[in-house]
């Protein structure tokens, strides 16, 4: 148990809100990563699509991940600098600036779930109480938009309370109230030195059966990572 | 009659086959000319009625970058940007616009997007219409099954048959629409069919029609619109220009300010607004231009070859009328005068083979099976029109097209002597 929900407990007070929301913000990736992934993309009656992929991050604004496989899809490339995305086809030799709502992939994640982990700087959030979930203890919170340029309005976000913060589910609801799609956060292993979730799942609430799964395969953190490689033209090069 | 017409009718007369024959290729051409005609006007026609009826009006109202320029796409017309207060706009075109013709002047917003149903998804190109008041509208998509956007139900919508088919969606069944706001947000909306239309062109395939207070809850702009179409009692272009500079003072009156930065509030005639359109149309009458060209000038080889033998069989003959006194301009006439009667009896029979042709097609349609053909007619079926003027043109134009090319073969037969042509065997 961490020593900061020890500190809380002996406190007898239960965490804020916000802290519960930074603490989950980190508990997948940290600040300066390097990943290698694997997105299966599920619809029903259709084969699954499989791609592999390498990824940095650097903070909350700098993103890359490049496909390496399959073979036709490989150098495929996102780049996250800010609040603009761009996507690199190798076939067209191109780089074209591409929406952060977009589709990430043909899945069901958008560009900005991928590259934008961070909840804490784009939402409000509120703490209703705690839940058990799929029999997992978990901080409920509800998570409002700061503003109408965010892309969720309302996001219901369980957060487990044993101490390690780790994400469980979140919903995400549009600007009307309807809930669009739901994120699952499971199968915590030990990868890049420490334990932490590695899978996470993304259903489309709208489209029967369609879901999308992020596989963490290999993860270091703390890396050392040239900020020059999250550049459209570095993306265009290959570097 | 003039005698010398007379001459000039028996005279063709004496010549059946070879007169027949480049009679044949002149009729041909007209009829040709006239169905190619019948074609082009239909294009005209079913691409200038949809554009009217379903996205500009005769002339519309839309918010503009200031440096916009059309990208001769079928959505050039709508805007990308709120025209605010736009019912109260339309209802003050519609209310001091009487005096220029105005009929009616209706909002309505469209906004890009994702269907979903069930576990089939697709592109989705959302308008919000006041059903009650899009008259023309529901003429060019007539529902094939449910009925159009009934009164005050919030939650229909009405789709294409296309959409329909690869959605596999009924009447009764839901649909969930979802949309990126201007803003960013995320925005969805739950709809039930309530009609299906006719398929018409094919850009019109993922067009869905929902009530316009749903679409500005979807869009997260209350009041607000991205066109006003004006329809006009003088539907002409000219009618709508003339009206355009009224509207356009009338828009300056109401002082609108776009909400985005960079845009203006402009008032467009429906050929400047659907210029894509109006590119079809362009092409299809300049390569109806070329046909006729070529017709023409066939035809006229055949007209001249044709006098010319005339000459040489009646050498004997024109010498003898030159013995007796006969003038050079006479004879110059009377060959003109054969050229002047076969063009009217060709221009006569070929408009109506074509006009014939065009009205058969005009009542059954032509299909147009490829996507191609379907983008270049502005639908799957095509429906040629046969317009009075466009006959009456291919007629005249062949019937002076007999007589120029006549004038060659006339004066060749001026110029021989009287002498000469007597001995002529």
């Amino acid at each position: 148990m961490s020593s900061l929900l020890l500190g809380m407990l002996l406190a007898g007070a239960m965490p804020s809100a916000d802290t519960i929301v930074r603490r989950a913000d980190k508990a997948v990736l940290g600040d300066s990563v390097t990943y290698r992934l694997r997105m299966s993309v599920v619809r029903p009656g259709r084969s699954d699509r499989v791609v592999e992929m390498d990824g940095w991050k650097k903070g909350d604004d700098l993103g890359l991940v490049r496909y390496t496989a399959p073979a036709k899809e490989r150098n495929t490339a996102y780049l996250r600098s800010g609040d603009n995305t761009w996507l690199y086809l190798p076939a067209g030799e191109k780089v074209v600036r591409v929406g952060a709502k977009q589709n990430f992939g043909g899945g069901d994640f958008s560009n900005g779930d991928i590259f934008r982990l961070s909840l804490i700087k784009d939402y409000d959030p509120t703490l209703v109480g705690e839940e058990t979930l799929d029999g997992i203890a978990c901080f409920k919170l509800e998570l409002k938009a700061k503003n109408r340029s965010v892309a969720y309005d309302r996001v219901a976000y369980w957060v487990r309370s044993d101490g390690t913060f780790y994400p469980l589910r979140a919903d995400y609801y549009t600007l009307s109230g309807k809930k669009l799609k739901w994120l699952s956060v499971t199968k915590v292993a030990p990868l890049g030195g420490r334990e932490r979730p590695t899978l996470l799942t993304m259903e489309n609430a709208l489209e029967v059966g369609a879901r999308t799964l992020l596989e963490f395969l290999a993860i270091q953190d703390d890396a050392r990572i040239d900020d020059r490689i999250f550049t459209p033209s570095a993306l265009e090069k290959g570097e | 009659m003039n005698p010398l017409f007379a001459i000039a009718l028996r005279n063709l007369l004496r010549a059946k086959r070879r007169n027949a024959l480049a009679g044949g290729t002149m009729v041909l051409g007209s009829a040709a000319l006239v169905l190619g005609s019948g074609l082009s006007d239909g294009i005209a026609r079913q691409l200038t009625t949809n554009l009217v009826a379903v996205q500009t009006g005769h002339v519309q109202v839309v918010v503009r970058p200031a440096d916009f320029q059309p990208q001769s796409s079928p959505f050039d017309a709508y805007g990308q940007h709120q025209l605010p207060e736009a019912l109260a706009l339309a209802k003050r075109i519609e209310a001091e616009g009487r005096g220029i013709g105005v009929l009616r002047a209706v909002p309505y917003l469209q906004v890009r997007g994702t269907v979903i149903a069930g576990n089939r998804s697709s592109l989705a190109s959302i308008i919000g219409i006041d059903a009650a008041r899009e008259v023309e509208l529901l003429a060019a998509f007539a529902p094939v099954a449910g009925a159009f956007l009934p009164a005050g139900d919030e939650l229909a919508v009405y789709i294409a048959t296309p959409m329909a088919r690869k959605l596999r969606l009924c009447v009764g069944d839901s649909v969930s629409f979802v949309i990126q706001t201007p803003q960013g947000a995320v925005n969805s909306l739950d709809a039930i069919v309530c009609g299906v239309f006719k398929k018409s062109a094919p850009w019109y395939d993922n067009t869905f029609y929902v009530p316009l207070t749903a679409a500005q809850r979807l869009l997260d702009w209350p009041g607000g619109a991205t066109n006003v179409k004006v329809t006009l009692a003088d539907g002409s272009r000219a009618g709508a220009r003339r009206a355009r500079q009224a509207i356009a003072h009338l828009v300056e009156a109401a002082a609108i300010v776009p909400p985005a930065k960079g845009t203006r509030v402009r008032v467009e005639t429906f050929d400047e607004a659907g210029r894509f359109s109006f590119s079809i149309i362009q092409a299809n009458e300049v390569a109806l231009a070329i046909l006729s060209t070529f017709l023409f000038l066939a035809a006229a080889v055949g007209i001249v070859n044709s006098m010319l033998m005339s000459v040489h069989e009646r050498t004997r003959e024109i010498g003898t009328l030159r013995a007796l006194g006969m003038r050079r301009a006479l004879v110059v006439r009377l060959f003109i005068l054969e050229g002047v009667a076969l063009g009217l009896v060709c221009a006569v029979l070929g408009v109506a083979l074509g006009a014939t042709g065009v009205l058969y097609y005009g009542a059954r349609g032509i299909p147009m099976n490829t996507m191609t053909l379907a983008w270049m007619a502005g639908g799957d079926v095509l429906f040629p029109v046969l317009r009075p003027a466009s006959a009456l043109r291919a007629g005249v134009l062949i019937a002076a097209l007999s007589t120029l090319a006549a004038i060659y073969p006339a004066f060749a037969a001026s110029r021989l002597e009287p002498r000469e042509a007597l001995q002529h065997v």
